[in-house]
């Protein structure tokens, strides 16, 4: 393993918020960079009081869901409506190569710590702007929460079962992904300035962004002017059956089987036994199975109901089949592929605790990520104040006591 | 104009989605990609969907979405030659893109050592549903089975007792199509800090485990040894936090926070049971919402899911229509932002196409060349990028290489 990561050069201070903009400082810190959350006890982040509690006590460094989403970024606390603490942050983004946010259109500008403020800090500046829906449009100032923004694509009228009402998505299925593809954004912008020596702003509309995973339902808009409606868990473009997730032995087991070719579908048959029923001309074709789905799944169920879904996925695996068994929390726990993957680590958080959350979630076969988990406020203060931006001792005690640095 | 990517190489070798749309992301932003196909083309090219529902290779929406901006061949490299000359590709590029399962890239001899002894700066994107490492990256698997094994849909979509839901497109692919972009280039960037290149190794399924379900459960499971799944309904610690049918159609109806639900009850006109004290708070509405939804209910039916989404905005309350495809392509925002781009393709003629998944304000991006034909850049890539001559190329076609 190397000891040098890809991004060790790189400094950002992370303005984000909630989820997704935490997501992109922790991609990029598992990559290397060494990554600032801005934040303030003046106004704490609500994802730092999401349950689970680290020992059940409720506070503000204590969420587990808070120090798995934001880990990888440190915290430097600041009190960003004080005008010394905006200085601060300001001197901070000289020092900086990124930066992040995710308010509303035009909260940074109200700040003072808009982009046309920063680059005259920070000439080749690299600013993500991810706003929900961009930086201009009639929906620029759309208020929606990660969880009900897909709506505005079309992607929640897509989600239900067959044929059904739209069925919700209980979480913010956006926000992870969106800090992904945002760090993304940054790697490509960082190369053109290391290229041109300009930075940037990016206008990072999440919507925008989401709208790509309607790709596929909308060419057939695009082509036929087709309106698509929710399709449970068959295919997309609906070229292949069984695909589909049965019931299984046990309460809320499930399996998740999908057929693409011919080949897949006489190893199932032969899987099952060679029943009398698929033998059934209407089952001989790929056009037959998806055009008798509904009988063919609920033959299908009858035969996966009694049966354990890990075992049954193992047999079915071993005939050459795609099946999985369908995973709880508790699976993903303790299922030995997650253990072997070192997919949740337990790490020990800087109040002393342990707690587990997980870890790079990409793996690398050179570099090695630091996994660190979610920061205290304020963690990175000493070093970021005393050590970056070269503050006295006496200096840096004034201004926490005037709740400026917060 | 300059695109954010130029001078790199991408190789993509693959099928069907994870693998194009990563290098799509690529080629998007002004990356050079060149994508491998067999003789008979990319899978997504069968899949449609195809206008008026004829199938016809040249057709695919599903192949244009996924490969706009790249140049594509035709190779076989199941023999010699074939895997010759892709290897020859491999050894001048900067990244290569691939999707295919790890025992068949052995078979190949397209293993990450072998081809890093050829390219020792080559980055190796390999995205799989499960992985390369750990009991289950042999299984075989599509987009399906890797996001069920995230946790994703029994946690969080789908009615209890019964199935749990994907989310009606390839959303496994797509989470481990973006991340491997991320790192991918990541470590593409860095190579020189890093010490040379190194494979990049997706599971689809690990990806939505670890930073969709495992972020807001896995600590407190692995703490509390209990975990919550999924209600069918929506949010279950706050309410209302749900989708619910409205005169022509749905709405998202999210009011949390106090200012959010003063708006939703001056919208609704302040009707008596709003008042009471058991809904002031979101956490004792959630636990009475078996009663409230259907009263919130009784109001959305009377009204369009515009005007209650205008209304509520207005009033400070974070309440969006669930449009449809068509309505969510059609919105004078997307329009405005230029969003949907037409593109010209031999074959389909102009098509509507989505655009570039952010803006890069100095170097935007998008799709601006439509997806190639099978095998559209054969002679341009062989005979300019591999340097063979005509007679050479001619040889390779008339041996079914190419």
């Amino acid at each position: 393993m190397a000891k040098a990561l890809p991004l060790q050069n790189i400094r950002v201070a992370n303005f984000g918020w909630v989820w997704a903009g935490p997501v992109v400082g922790q991609t990029l810190s598992y990559l290397g960079a060494e990554v600032y959350k801005i934040e303030s006890h003046a106004r704490v982040d609500m994802n730092r009081m999401l349950p689970a509690f680290a020992g059940g006590v409720r506070h503000p460094d204590r969420s587990l869901t808070n120090h798995a989403g934001w880990a990888g970024n440190g915290s430097v606390s600041l009190n960003l409506k004080k005008p010394e603490g905006r200085a601060l942050a300001e001197q901070l983004v000289a020092l900086c190569d990124v930066v992040v946010e995710n308010f509303s259109p035009g909260a940074m500008d109200e700040m003072g710590l808009g982009y046309e403020r920063l680059r005259t800090i920070k000439p080749d500046i690299v600013m993500l702007s991810m706003p929900a829906a961009g930086l201009t449009g009639p929906l620029r100032t759309v208020r929606t929460y990660g969880m009900s923004l897909t709506s505005l694509t079309g992607l929640d009228s897509l989600t239900g079962y067959f044929d059904g009402p739209p069925i919700p998505c209980e979480n913010a299925l956006a926000d992870p992904l969106n800090g992904i593809l945002g760090a993304f954004a940054i790697l490509a912008a960082l190369n053109y300035r290391d290229r041109t020596g300009k930075g940037q702003l990016i206008d990072y509309s999440q919507h925008e962004a989401m709208m790509q995973l309607v790709g596929p339902a909308f060419m057939d808009y695009a082509f036929n002017g087709r309106v698509a409606v929710p399709i449970g868990n068959r295919h997309p473009l609906g070229v292949a059956a069984p695909h589909g997730v049965f019931p299984c032995a046990g309460d809320d087991r499930w399996i998740s089987i999908a057929v693409m070719t011919e080949a897949e579908w006489l190893r199932l048959v032969h899987a099952m036994g060679d029943p009398e029923w698929a033998q059934a001309p209407e089952f001989s074709c790929a056009a037959g199975r998806v055009r008798h789905i509904d009988t063919l799944h609920t033959r299908l169920a009858e035969w996966t109901r009694t049966v354990n879904d890990y075992e049954l996925a193992h047999t079915l695996q071993r005939h050459g089949i795609a099946a999985a068994p369908v995973l709880n929390v508790a699976d993903l726990y303790n299922d030995p592929h997650y253990r072997a993957r070192g997919t949740f680590i337990e790490v020990q958080h800087p109040l002393g605790f342990r707690e587990t959350i997980y870890g790079a979630y990409v793996k690398t076969s050179r570099t090695e990520a630091k996994v660190s988990p979610g920061p205290a406020i304020g963690q990175d203060n000493d070093h970021v104040f005393k050590q970056l931006l070269g503050l006295s001792e006496e200096r840096y005690q004034e201004l926490i006591a005037q709740q400026i640095i917060y | 104009m300059q695109g954010a990517l130029e001078g790199i190489r991408v190789i993509e070798l693959g099928q069907l989605v994870s693998a194009a749309y990563c290098a799509k992301l690529f080629a998007d932003y002004g990356a050079d990609v060149i994508k491998i196909e067999p003789p008979d083309g990319d899978l997504a090219r069968q899949w449609g969907p195809f206008p008026n529902d004829q199938p016809d290779r040249e057709k695919s929406g599903l192949y244009f979405f996924l490969n706009t901006n790249k140049r594509a061949v035709t190779l076989d490299i199941t023999q010699p030659r074939g895997r010759a000359l892709l290897l020859e590709l491999i050894r001048d590029a900067d990244i290569l893109v691939e999707n295919n399962h790890p025992a068949q890239m052995r078979a190949w001899g397209l293993d990450y050592v072998s081809l890093a002894q050829l390219n020792p700066n080559l980055v190796m994107i390999s995205i799989t549903p499960f992985g390369q490492s750990g009991p289950y990256s042999e299984w075989h698997g599509y987009d399906l089975n890797a996001w069920h094994f995230s946790g994703c849909s029994a946690r969080y979509c789908g009615r209890p007792g019964e199935a749990p839901l994907e989310q009606g497109t390839f959303i496994a692919d797509f989470y481990g199509a973006i991340a491997g972009a991320a790192w991918g280039f990541g470590a593409t960037y860095g190579r020189r800090l890093a010490g040379g290149g190194q494979q990049v190794d997706v599971s689809c399924a690990e990806v939505a485990a670890a930073v969709f379900v495992g972020c807001g459960n896995i600590g407190g499971y692995a703490q509390d040894r209990k975990f919550d799944s999924r209600t069918g309904v929506g949010m279950s610690a706050g309410a209302p936090a749900t989708i619910l049918p409205c005169k022509d159609g749905h709405v998202w109806v999210m009011a949390l926070e106090p200012g959010q639900w003063n708006g939703l009850r001056h919208v609704m006109g302040d009707p008596e049971w709003m008042q009471l004290e058991m809904f002031q708070d979101m956490a004792v509405r959630a636990q009475n919402q078996d009663m409230m939804y259907p009263l919130i209910e009784q109001w959305t039916m009377e009204h369009t899911k515009l005007e209650i989404q205008e209304k509520c905005q207005a009033a400070g309350c974070p309440v969006t229509a669930v449009f449809t495809v068509a309505e969510a392509a059609e919105h004078p925002h997307l329009r405005e932002r230029q969003y949907i781009q037409e593109i010209a393709h031999p074959v389909l003629g102009n098509v509507r196409d989505l655009g570039a998944p952010f803006k890069l304000l100095a170097c935007p991006g998008g799709p601006q060349r439509p997806a190639p034909l099978l095998g559209q850049h054969n002679d341009e890539v062989y005979g300019t990028v591999l340097r063979m001559r005509a007679d050479e190329r001619q040889q390779l076609r008339a041996d079914r290489i190419i």
